[in-house]
């Protein structure tokens, strides 16, 4: 077995159109889902019961069930009952369902790890509640929760891989297709992965420049 | 539709989900540990070794590494030929090494640096240390946190019925076909993850507790 890389080459726009499916797919749901997250996150910490009860429910559901078994379910089972989306929409519902529950769940943490004491302190130099929840809770809360939501980011983008079960045209469904093509097998994933690192790693670093240049004090 | 004649298939699906969960789980932890207590060592090649793969790892998709060892390595070394479900263990173990390393380094950071430097005084050998000092008090840090990954690891397994195995989600797949009913049907297998993946969390959580 020889590496033979040659043959691929030409491939490689193909590749790096199919990462951008990847990653606009991944920014997508980030966004829906960490909107739809601070929602649900809300209902977790409201006073009423019932909310409480339905968004846990809601995160327990999704946290303890696959990616791939919710992304089934829309698109062959809802599908079955006459609602049809196609597999972009599908990986876009899901993935942002699925990144709803866990957004809520680091949005509980992060506040929740803000001490109460800061809270109290705010209060005390006279600031009313919206003063004391956007610079006393919000400000701390958000750095809190930097790191969590860039792990969460990355974690999407890896699994935005799911989407090739349902042939939506990101990067692992087009090295599968430029494997059956090409037969490079080994040269096919070995760049295939390196690209994922690759990405996942420059999001690490530009996570860790913004928490820098937004959180100096 | 009479759906208990394709329940068997689906609890067989879900019984090989949890096996191939459980070997992942062993061997995964066995790599975390090797790896993590090198990754938070003073050696710094082994500190190197160490970062390149569980960063590396950390940064692939899980499907990825599956589609890899199932279909590239062979060709890599004819030797390296394993059968669907072996594969599936291989690609899991190794991914689960890279998270688990992570949780025992993180474990091994958090215990106080005086405790390791006491043991030092008293003479202790550095693997001497890491046994009876530090790695009791890790494990206990880290052992909150690995709970929390073997739910996110059922969950991944359900990726090696893209490579063929017939683990819970292959099987909805298969029984989908028998009875044309795909909504019911995964809201079944849905259900079955659930049963196997939040006694864990409960887990987690009373551990948790029980600490506090």
């Amino acid at each position: 077995m020889t590496l033979y890389f040659g043959d691929i080459l030409p491939y490689l726009p193909v590749m790096l159109e199919a990462l951008w499916v990847s990653i606009y797919v991944t920014l997508i749901s980030f966004a829906a889902g960490g909107v739809l997250g601070i929602f649900i996150y809300l209902a977790k910490a409201s006073r009423f019961r019932s909310l409480k009860l339905i968004s846990n429910g809601y995160i327990e559901v999704i946290r303890n069930t696959p990616l791939l078994v919710q992304l089934y379910l829309i698109y062959f089972g809802l599908g079955s009952i006459g609602i049809n989306f196609n597999p972009l929409w599908s990986v876009l519902i899901g993935m942002t369902l699925n990144n709803s529950a866990y957004t809520a769940e680091i949005f509980r943490a992060g506040i929740s790890a803000v001490p109460k004491g800061l809270r109290e302190a705010g209060t005390a130099l006279g600031m009313p509640f919206h003063q004391t929840f956007r610079y006393v809770i919000l400000k701390p809360g958000i750095r809190n929760v930097l790191p969590a939501l860039t792990n969460q980011f990355i974690v999407l983008f890896l699994f935005s891989s799911i989407g090739s079960v349902i042939a939506l045209g990101e990067l692992t469904s087009t090295l599968q297709n430029l494997n059956s093509q090409t037969l490079r097998t080994l040269e096919i994933f070995s760049v295939g992965a390196l690209l994922y690192f690759l990405t996942s790693a420059a999001i690490a670093v530009a996570s860790r420049i913004t928490e820098r240049l937004a959180f100096r004090w | 539709m009479d759906f208990i004649e394709y329940l068997p298939p689906l609890l067989r699906g879900a019984g090989l989900t949890l096996v191939i969960c459980i070997a992942a789980g062993v061997l995964g932890s066995l790599i975390g540990v090797v790896l993590g207590t090198a990754k938070a060592s003073p050696n710094w090649i082994a500190r190197f070794v160490a970062s390149i793969y569980i960063n590396f790892i950390r940064g692939v998709p899980i499907l990825i590494i599956l589609l890899f060892t199932y279909f590239a390595l062979p060709l890599l070394l004819p030797a390296l030929t394993f059968s669907r479900g072996f594969t599936a263990v291989v690609g899991l173990s190794v991914y689960a090494g890279a998270y688990m390393a992570e949780i025992v380094r993180g474990g091994i950071q958090a215990v106080p640096k005086g405790q390791s430097e006491a043991a030092e005084a008293l003479g202790m050998h550095y693997f001497a240390r890491l046994r009876f000092v530090i790695f009791p008090q890790a494990m206990k840090i880290a052992v909150p946190p690995g709970i929390g990954f073997l739910i996110a690891l059922v969950k991944a397994s359900s990726l090696v019925s893209v490579i063929g195995f017939v683990d819970l989600t292959r099987a909805g797949r298969i029984v989908t076909t028998l009875n044309q009913e795909p909504l019911l049907t995964f809201l079944i297998v849905g259900a079955l993850y659930f049963v196997i993946s939040y006694p864990i969390s409960l887990l987690g959580t009373w551990y948790e507790r029980k600490l506090a």
